[in-house]
């Protein structure tokens, strides 16, 4: 290599971190390239959420020939898993190991899991569509492997998530916990855009042996991008478990009971939920609104996501620098939630304007203020969790805000369908017997929860409470 | 070799090798089952590629 490019090289590796607002997240003991690779645990999240929402949901009902209610209940079986990540975090704080572990194997079993799950989904994927030979077989095989597969799949990116940003939340100190939960969503945000680009390019040209690859290779993919996040991460603590062996263990009724009489805990877990409803009722809606409402064409809409997405980026990337230097994270959550009732009053407006940059910029102020309530509200769980019940803490807001999440996607895609039914039978009066009316009364729900979501928080949104709140 | 509660020549104590082993034959079980499942529903959609 040439002095010059040698130089070159030394400029852009100082560039960096300066572009990278989670820089400053690599303590002493924590470098950032130990955080990086942590953070691959979200990667491989991100690829199974993309996969069973975007990727599988069309390639099921376009390809597959499935009905959509079967897709639609195969779609929403991890969501009923989502509750019980408080108890994953439960039993990760309480875990008792020889080896001093608390997350890795958690993690781990969480990655068997959704490798189990993805390596027979495409059979049952395949059988559930009657392909082959399968029809000379009982016809409940499909739809029961099918279920089993979805199950496994969300049990195990769950359990992962769970685990993982208890991890991430133990390795680093109070005062870099914003950048690293800016530093977990971008990777999160960064595996699903990446994994549906992927999905969507080796899927274009579908053949069953096709899909069969593509969902296996991401099972593949899974155990080695958690097992290169994990490896190494977390000490070894073997004291701990032999003072914890004369400790009885807490059950999880008392562990709860003492976690949500904790500072305005009910509270807390009410904002997110209701807050992330708000922010993802419009998830599925957006591109069809864009097409059948303002006339956009597929590539275009497509686009919108992007825009959303880019959006979201912006947001982590503000929220980890204000919070980083000291800010409330629940007012600048509340902050977000007010940003959004005018983001969606924009949406709204470019529909009978039919102003499509007045549609992307809403839609772009959406995704900005969704990224910087995220952001807030699992900065503030990660701040108030206490020290020993973090997997808990981070399970009853995983809990929360992916039970918020799944309702929310299928309430708005319901309340679209039965409003829009009802305008095409001109109830409401021959003005709103457009296609808009059904998106209208979505975004209308989605305001009136971001203002739920605003007074709920606003007894939360005092100044920033002690951080080591452990204890109280 | 002087302790006679670390297992050579990992230097891990009896408890920690036999969570480590217990481990690793749970996960053999697991990942049996998943194959085998996984290789029954290949068979009902095409018995053997036929």
């Amino acid at each position: 290599m040439s002095p010059i490019s040698h130089k070159v090289l030394r400029a852009w590796a100082g560039l960096g971190p300066g572009f990278l607002p989670f820089a400053d997240a690599a303590t002493p003991d924590v470098p950032l390239r130990r955080l990086l690779r942590l953070s691959l645990f979200q990667v491989s999240v991100g690829m199974a959420l993309v996969l069973i929402v975007g990727t599988l949901n069309r390639v099921m009902i376009v390809e597959l020939g499935v009905p959509a209610f079967v897709v639609a209940v195969m779609i929403s079986l991890p969501v009923f898993y989502a509750p019980f990540r408080t108890l994953i975090g439960f039993r990760s704080d309480t875990h008792r190991s020889a080896l001093g572990w608390k997350r890795v194997p958690f993690i781990w079993r969480g990655t068997m899991l959704q490798f189990g799950g993805l390596a027979i989904m495409p059979f049952a994927l395949l059988v559930l569509s009657g392909g082959g030979h399968s029809a000379e077989w009982p016809s409940w095989i499909g739809p029961l492997s099918a279920g089993l597969a979805f199950l496994l799949v969300g049990a195990g990116l769950h359990t992962i998530q769970t685990a993982g940003l208890a991890l991430a939340t133990d390795l680093v100190p109070a005062e870099s916990q914003p950048k690293v939960v800016g530093l977990m969503y971008v990777m999160l945000l960064f595996g699903t855009v990446v994994s549906a680009v992927i999905f969507g390019w080796f899927l274009s040209d579908y053949s069953p042996g096709r899909l069969v690859q593509a969902i296996q290779g991401s099972a593949v993919a899974t155990i080695v991008l958690n097992v290169v996040a994990l490896w190494k991460q977390e000490t070894r603590r073997p004291a701990r478990n032999a003072g914890a062996t004369q400790a009885p263990a807490p059950s999880f009724g008392a562990a709860w009971s003492q976690f949500i009489s904790g500072d305005h805990a009910v509270r807390r877990l009410a904002a997110i939920a209701l807050g992330t409803m708000a922010f993802t009722m419009q998830d599925v809606l957006l591109e069809p609104y864009g097409g059948q409402v303002l006339g956009m064409t597929v590539g275009q809409t497509t686009l919108l996501t992007a825009t959303l997405a880019a959006g979201g980026l912006i947001g982590f990337g503000f929220a980890s620098r204000v919070l980083g230097s000291g800010a409330d994270p629940f007012r600048l959550s509340a902050v977000a939630a007010f940003l959004g009732m005018p983001a969606f009053l924009i949406v709204i407006a470019a529909g009978p304007l039919h102003s499509l940059p007045l549609f992307v910029a809403g839609v772009f102020i959406l995704g900005f203020a969704s990224g910087v309530f995220s952001h807030g509200t699992l900065t503030a769980s990660m701040g108030l969790a206490p020290r020993d019940q973090v997997g808990l803490a981070l399970g009853a807001w995983g809990a929360a805000q992916a039970t918020a999440a799944g309702v929310g996607v299928a309430l708005g895609g319901i309340i679209r369908d039965i409003i829009a039914g009802l305008a095409s039978r001109d109830v409401f009066g021959p003005s709103l017997s457009g296609p808009a009316t059904g998106y209208m009364a979505v975004y209308c729900v989605e305001i009136a929860l971001l203002v739920a979501t605003v007074f709920v928080m606003a007894p939360l949104a005092g100044g920033r409470r002690n951080v080591s709140f452990a204890g109280s | 070799m002087d302790d006679p509660n670390k297992v050579w020549p990992t230097g891990l104590t009896t408890g920690e090798s036999e969570e480590l082993h217990r481990n690793i034959i749970q996960g053999t079980q697991i990942f049996g089952m998943i194959a085998a499942l996984a290789h029954l529903l290949a068979y009902i959609y095409s018995p053997w590629l036929k």
